[in-house]
């Protein structure tokens, strides 16, 4: 493979954004010793490749998206993004550039900067996106507002003073340019390309010439793809390539600006093929040799290169019978494409982020690896039906292009990395001999500094070649241990797990606030390590079951990144609850905590084009080869934070802290000043005034509480139990057992007080067996919130006794269905006129001194309503 | 409370309004400038200027903000705001002036956009009570008067007033053209004559002049019809639709002289370099005006386009010498390419380019110049050499010896039809047989309608319809006949001429050779019942079926046609009955 790598010439270095030059917009090319080149800015500069420095850089007023030279008239033509197309004359500023030079001959002159006229704007227009130019016209490339407009101009001149005249015009109607909004679009991520072809009869003598980029096609070909009346026109066809992917053409002879008679888009456009991709390279080459005169370089062979590596080929054949047809094939190159250039003896060269490759369209392989390379042999002069990228060894070039007729034969490439180096890489004709055997000392001199500049191009490969596989390593890393994770957490379903979460609340101060946190510990006991990708999620939900979408409110999630969790390891996180601002915590709340890895995170850079080359091409193909956001989610755990604990229990509190005052620590005195000042001066809540306070009970048996806590609570009377079992969740609950109570008095965190407590009663009349065993929860508090709050919590707790025990499958005692019955009937009586009140209270729309005692008789019932309690069994 | 903007700020003079409308000013006394300024590149700078500072100001304007929210709702319910908005019962005056004049640009946007449902709509409720019943838009625009703005109102560019007649014009000549169009003549011509009672600019007038012609034309009033033209064409620069339609009424007339007269004036008006497009600054009739398609009396094609009528009318009208010049310009047109920007050819329904080159050869047959038409021929095949299949032909290299025969296109027989005739002319008969039996071997080879092959396009492969085919082959088999029976054989003439009658038995003209050459041989039974069956053809109703054939085969035919079928017939007559008498 010694014969592959090419002589790499470092000639300058350019400046270029971090994260490297992007592809697509930089160009170079040659003109004679002068190397023109633009990096995708605002600047061209001329590059003397004899003298080995710049002679000139000139300044534009936009990013410079596309250059061109007529290299007879020595005319630059720029396209300017969002500005439109420029001309200059090579001569005119070389001229005044060497005049100002000659006073710092000894020293390296840094080139001047030449700012570009706006009156060098020969075609002012914002909507450009490609253009070519051919000796006596201009072709550009349009992007209306639902359509590509091609239009072709008169050759400007320099110092063109008048508008340029149009001469032809057509809309490629079956493509739409991606919409663009009102203002200044974002820049295209594709720029169209064009390509001109023609005739071979298309010559000097006439006046429309192949220009810069334009290819003569043979005959048979061009007549085939673009039809009889272009071959007797002998009309240049302009090619163009969306970013879409359509290839479509253009016969540019017929295109017409007549007002009265406008051009009909499906007589004048032909699509011949659709890349499914971003077209980045449309030209032309010879696959067979020609012959007999070596000078005439007409293309039998048409190529284009997509984006992702989908190349088509055509070439003109003939069927059975004699009659000339195309014969079209697509081929698959590694993708994805920064730029392509077509060279001598049917090769295509084309860039990808790590390299450099050369495929032979005459023999489908490189040359120097025809004999080896196990390549269907093609038919006689037919397209090779697979292609064998050879690898020049040279990594992230953004443009290329091929010196026209180098000296001393062979191939040179002229191209431009993504790190801004301007590079001449030599192809020899007889690979097997690439360097003289014996030379003089100036050839040995030159054969080192060749050595050390292809040494630092595979340095520079190797590296990114290095790189690349450090992140793909990692990635497989990381993806293995979220596979671990995944089937530790998803497998286990009884037992502990080997990575758990528990959430405990307690009240704290922060900012001069008492506020309620939840703190959820992560903790992996054992098992597989979290790596880099993994975020514990923290999901507050209002309401008290978190899996239902439809719940109202919004929910609020914390994402902590675990970084490096191994056994053993722990990792807490704090959140507050509330009461925010508003001074109002709406209690319950669920907290949920899941595990969440990131596959972009965990696979990094791995998936996307390594290498020197740098994060522009890296965002750029992201979203084709990522799997975007998605992951794996792991839940953890799912937390209920209710009234019972979010109370406060100012009495219990250890002596110090009672001294501070009956609320936790005593409030800042300017902000109890400036409450009392803010809060509306309306009446206090009626509740404080005149209603007696608000009493809720509920009577469980014994037994199904003792069933519920097993062996707990043991020698602990059945109040006091009840009561420690009921506030185990709150901070409190190791003074409410030290001090064995079985009533105690909290505060809601609306500040409003709460008394529970619990009796021991005997309930009769239920049982036939006798008097039935059982503790009475009562909740009392001014407050009706509060007491709805309290008694939601408590009964949410014994719905869930309830639920165990039914799924143990115990049976409740036995009951003497009469006394049910009897309940029922007097409940049943008690909500009629419930009802009737309610539809009395509707009617008179609240107000009279009848609604006054509807409501109060309202309250009355309702307390009714709950005096017995409810009762469980 | 940190948040206020300048809107509300005590400061009144930096107001945001205040500020917007100052840069309003500002841009229209620059448009101003830009649009009474010369043609130059500064002044398209100044222009494009002055309207990306518009663009700019629309976008800061809050109004704008909120119609891109609405976006696709907005689409259909454009009309429902306009509903609602002139609606609302108690309008504020001052509001008025601003709303007929926006009212005027939807209008026109609706104009463009063929949308003339809701325009209507729009104008009836503008117009209030007064007119509600009327859908007429002419009627409808007519009474529209919006209200002059006040003095101290922001500057504009173009006032209600001035876009109402912009609209009452333009849609006037839409409609008149549509009608013109459709058929409903005496309706486009009130149309039309309400367009041209309007306010337009002079290339307008041109237009709706034309339009008039083409009505008072097809309304069977040529004279009046020849007025409008004339004042179309009055102007200081001539344009082409008038020209045009003046060579049709030419030809309507019979006045072959005029016709082409016109036609030519016409290919000078098209040489002329078109003016480039001036930028349009305010809204003016011609934007509001469809492009017109080949259907629109305001079709005049391109250069090329004409010539060709032009060439192709002096070949039909027998005007062989300057059919062929007018062919060699647009051939020289066409293919020189040294004036690139003329050079548009034919488009479809146009001939292709094949065609062209065949009826150049034709009419170069026809003016006497068989050697010319030799080496256009030549050229024809030489360029398309590449696309031709190979031929087994000994002085071609077949290089795949298969026995498959390939096809041709129709003009490649066609070419070597043409060459044979023209060696016919030359005297050359040997080479004349031998490009008649060319042209007969691929003739007999081809199937019509065979278009599989190669790319598509009007005349890329194939045949274009069965009578093509027969007619060519009949013309060639006739031309062949002709040529042995010049040069003495009469017993191969006869085979083609029986041949010929078999392949086209509709073609008369090979029955009246096969008669000559059946006397020739003096076979005389043949030739009475053949005398017969033609007697008895004559003497039913002469069923003129003309096949729209390619004018090069039309011409062709001209060629082989025996000079008088009559006199033959009667000549034969006698000279059967002579016998018999004696």
């Amino acid at each position: 493979m010694a014969g592959l790598a090419p002589r790499v010439d470092y000639l300058a270095g350019f400046s270029f954004p971090v994260g490297g030059l992007a592809a697509g917009k930089p160009r170079v090319l040659r003109l004679g010793a002068e190397i023109l080149l633009s990096t995708g800015r605002e600047l061209v500069y001329v590059f003397d490749s004899g003298g080995r420095q710049l002679t000139a850089v000139y300044r534009f007023p936009g990013q410079v998206w596309h250059l061109e030279v007529l290299a007879l008239r020595r005319m630059l033509f720029v396209l300017c993004a969002w500005s439109g197309v420029y001309c200059l004359s090579l001569d005119q500023a070389g001229r005044s550039v060497s005049q100002s030079e000659r006073d710092e001959e000894d020293s390296e002159p840094p080139a001047p900067v030449i700012p570009v006229d706006p009156d060098a704007c020969v075609l002012p227009d914002a909507t450009l996106r490609a253009f070519t130019v051919l000796d006596g016209a201009l072709v550009t490339l349009a992007q209306g507002t639902a359509q590509w407009k091609l239009q072709l101009f008169e050759c400007p001149g320099p110092g063109q003073a008048r508008p340029l005249g149009k001469t032809g015009e057509v809309e490629l109607s079956a493509s739409t340019p991606p919409a663009g909004g009102p203002g200044k679009p974002e820049a295209p991520r594709f720029l169209p390309v064009l390509c001109c072809v023609s005739p071979p009869g298309c010559g000097a003598s006439h006046g429309l010439q192949r220009g810069p980029r334009g290819f003569v096609l043979e005959g048979a070909l061009f007549g085939l793809l673009f039809g009889m009346d272009a071959t007797l026109l002998e009309s240049p066809v302009v090619l163009c390539g969306l970013p879409d992917g359509q290839l479509c053409c253009v016969i540019l002879k017929t295109l017409v600006t007549c007002s009265s008679a406008p051009g009909d888009p499906k007589a004048l456009v032909r699509t011949l093929h659709h890349l499914e991709e971003p077209v980045i390279f449309i030209g032309a080459l010879r696959t067979e040799p020609l012959p007999e005169d070596g000078e005439d370089t007409r293309c039998d062979c048409l190529v284009a290169l997509g984006h992702r590596g989908r190349t088509l080929a055509v070439k003109a054949s003939r069927d059975g019978a004699g009659s000339p047809v195309p014969e079209l094939r697509e081929y698959c190159l590694p993708g994805p494409v920064l730029c392509a250039a077509c060279g001598r003896g049917g090769r295509v060269y084309h860039s990808t982020p790590t390299s450099l490759c050369l495929v032979d369209l005459a023999r489908g392989s490189a040359p120097w690896l025809g004999e080896e390379a196990d390549v269907p042999a093609a038919g006689l002069g037919g397209l090779p039906s697979l292609l064998c990228p050879a690898n020049l060894s040279i990594c992230s070039v953004v443009t290329l292009t091929v010196s026209p007729r180098p000296p001393g034969g062979g191939t040179e490439l002229l191209a431009l990395s993504a790190r801004g180096r301007l590079l001449t890489c030599h192809l020899e004709q007889s690979p097997e001999a690439p360097w003289p055997s014996r030379g003089t000392t100036m050839d040995t001199g030159r054969k080192i500094k060749d050595l050390l500049c292809s040494i630092s191009t595979i340095s520079e490969r190797a590296s990114s070649l290095r790189r690349a596989v450090e992140q793909r390593d990692q990635a497989l890393t990381r993806l293995n241990e979220a596979l671990n994770v995944s089937c530790a957490l998803l497998s286990r379903r009884e037992g502990p797990r080997p990575i758990s979460c528990t959430t405990t609340t307690a009240w704290g101060r922060r900012e001069l606030r008492d506020v309620l946190t939840a703190t959820c510990l992560l903790e992996s006991s054992g098992g597989p390590r979290l790596g880099r990708g993994w975020v514990l999620c923290v999901q507050v939900l209002p309401g008290a079951r978190a899996p239902d979408p439809e719940a109202a409110g919004p929910a609020m999630t914390y994402t902590v990144p675990v970084d490096q969790l191994g056994p053993g390891g722990r990792r807490e996180v704090t959140l507050a609850l509330g009461p925010g601002e508003d001074g109002v915590l709406d209690l319950p709340v669920t907290v949920c905590c899941a595990l969440f890895c990131s596959l972009q995170e965990a696979l990094g850079g791995a998936l996307a084009p390594s290498g020197s080359f740098g994060d522009a091409s890296r965002d750029e193909d992201r979203p084709d080869t990522l799997p975007g956001p998605g992951g794996i989610c792991l839940p953890l755990s799912e937390h209920t934070v209710d009234l019972l604990q979010g109370l406060r229990f100012p009495g219990l509190a250890v002596p110090p802290a009672q001294a501070s005052g009956p609320s936790g620590p005593a409030p800042d005195p300017v902000d109890t000043f400036l409450e009392a000042c803010c809060r509306p001066a309306g009446p206090e809540p009626p509740r404080a005034t005149y209603l007696p306070p608000s009493m809720a009970a509920i009577t469980v048996s014994a037994e199904l509480l003792r069933a519920a806590w097993g062996g707990r609570f043991s020698g602990t009377s059945l109040s006091c139990a009840t009561l420690q079992w009921l506030l185990a969740e709150n901070a409190s609950v190791d003074a409410v057992r030290a001090r064995a109570l079985s009533s105690i008095e909290g505060v809601a965190p609306d500040g409003t007080d709460v008394r529970l407590t619990v009796h021991e009663v005997a309930v009769a009349d239920v049982c036939p067996t006798g008097p039935l065993q059982a503790a009475e929860i009562q909740v009392q508090s001014c407050s009706l919130a509060s007491v709805c709050g309290v008694h939601g919590a408590v009964l949410r707790r014994m719905q869930r006794v309830v639920e165990e025990q039914a799924a143990r499958g115990s049976s409740p005692p036995d009951l003497r269905m009469q006394h049910l019955h009897q309940t029922q009937a007097s409940h049943e009586a008690l909500l009629r006129e419930v009802r009737m009140l309610r539809d009395q209270l509707c009617e008179e729309d609240g107000a009279g001194s009848r609604a006054a005692t509807a409501t109060e008789r309202l309250l009355r019932v309702y307390r009714q309503l709950r005096s017995p309690g409810l009762l469980l069994l | 409370m940190s948040h206020q903007t300048p809107l509300s700020s005590s400061v009144p003079q930096v107001n945001c309004l205040d500020l917007w409308r100052a840069e309003n000013d500002r841009l229209v006394r620059q448009a101003k400038v830009a649009q009474d300024s010369d043609l130059s590149l500064r002044r398209q700078q100044l222009a494009q200027d002055s309207l990306e500072g518009f663009r700019g100001l629309l976008h800061s304007l809050l109004v704008l903000e909120t119609q891109k929210q609405l976006g696709p709702r907005l689409e259909g319910g454009l009309m429902e705001l306009w509903n609602s908005v002139l609606h609302v019962s108690s309008l504020p005056p001052e509001l008025l002036p601003a709303l007929h004049h926006l009212a005027g640009l939807q209008a026109a946007l609706w104009l463009s956009t063929d949308r003339l449902g809701d325009l209507t709509l729009l104008l009836q409720t503008l117009n209030g009570s007064q007119s509600e019943a009327s859908g007429d838009l002419l009627l409808l625009l007519k009474t529209w008067n919006p209200p002059a703005k006040a003095s101290d109102d922001p500057l504009t560019l173009q006032d209600a007033q001035g876009l109402r007649d912009v609209l009452l014009t333009a849609s006037a000549f839409r409609q008149g053209l549509q009608e013109l169009i459709t058929g409903s003549l005496p309706r486009a011509l009130s149309s039309l004559y309400e367009a041209a009672s309007g306010l337009c600019p002079r290339p307008v007038l041109v237009q709706v002049y034309t339009a008039l012609g083409t009505c008072l034309r097809k309304m069977g009033s040529p004279q009046r019809a020849l007025l409008y033209l004339v004042a179309a064409l009055k102007g200081e620069s001539i344009c082409g639709p008038p020209l045009l339609e003046a060579s049709r009424l030419y030809r309507q007339l019979g006045n072959t002289v005029a016709e082409l007269e016109s036609l030519e004036l016409l290919v000078e008006a098209l040489n002329v370099i078109p003016s480039s497009e001036v930028p349009h600054f305010l809204i003016e009739v011609e934007l509001l005006l469809p492009r017109p398609d080949p259907a629109s009396p305001l079709h005049c094609g391109t250069l090329s386009q004409v010539k060709y009528l032009l060439a192709s009318r002096c070949l039909q009208m027998g005007r062989a010498e300057d059919a062929v010049e007018h062919y060699l310009d647009l051939l020289a047109l066409l293919l020189d390419g040294s004036e690139p920007k003329f050079s548009p050819p034919t488009c479809p329904p146009g001939p292709c380019m094949p065609e062209v080159f065949l009826e150049a050869a034709a009419a170069l047959i026809q003016a006497g110049r068989a050697q010319d038409a030799l080496t256009v021929c030549e050229e024809l095949l030489s360029r398309t050499s590449s696309l031709l299949p190979k031929m087994p032909q000994p002085w071609k290299d077949a290089r795949k010896g298969t026995k498959e025969s390939p096809q041709c296109p129709s003009w490649v027989s066609a070419t070597y039809l043409l060459q044979g005739q023209a060696w016919v002319q030359l005297g050359d008969q040997k080479q004349a047989i031998s490009e008649f039996s060319r042209c007969l071997e691929l003739l007999f080879r081809a199937t019509p309608k065979d278009k599989e092959q190669g790319p598509a396009s009007n005349c890329e492969q194939g045949y274009t319809s069965d009578v093509e085919l027969q007619q060519l082959r009949a013309a060639a088999l006739i031309s062949r006949g002709l040529e042995w029976g010049a040069s003495g054989q009469d017993t191969k003439a006869l085979q083609d001429f029986l041949l010929s009658v078999q392949v086209y038995p509709g073609n008369g003209d090979a029955s009246f050779h096969l008669l000559q050459t059946l006397k020739r041989l003096d076979r005389r039974d043949e030739a009475t019942a053949l005398w017969q069956r033609l007697e008895a053809q004559t003497k039913l109703p002469q069923e003129n079926a003309t096949w729209s054939l390619p004018l090069y085969l039309e011409t062709c035919l001209s060629w082989i046609r025996p000079p008088d079928r009559e006199a033959l017939l009667e000549e034969f007559g006698t000279s059967l009955q002579e016998p018999c008498d004696l």
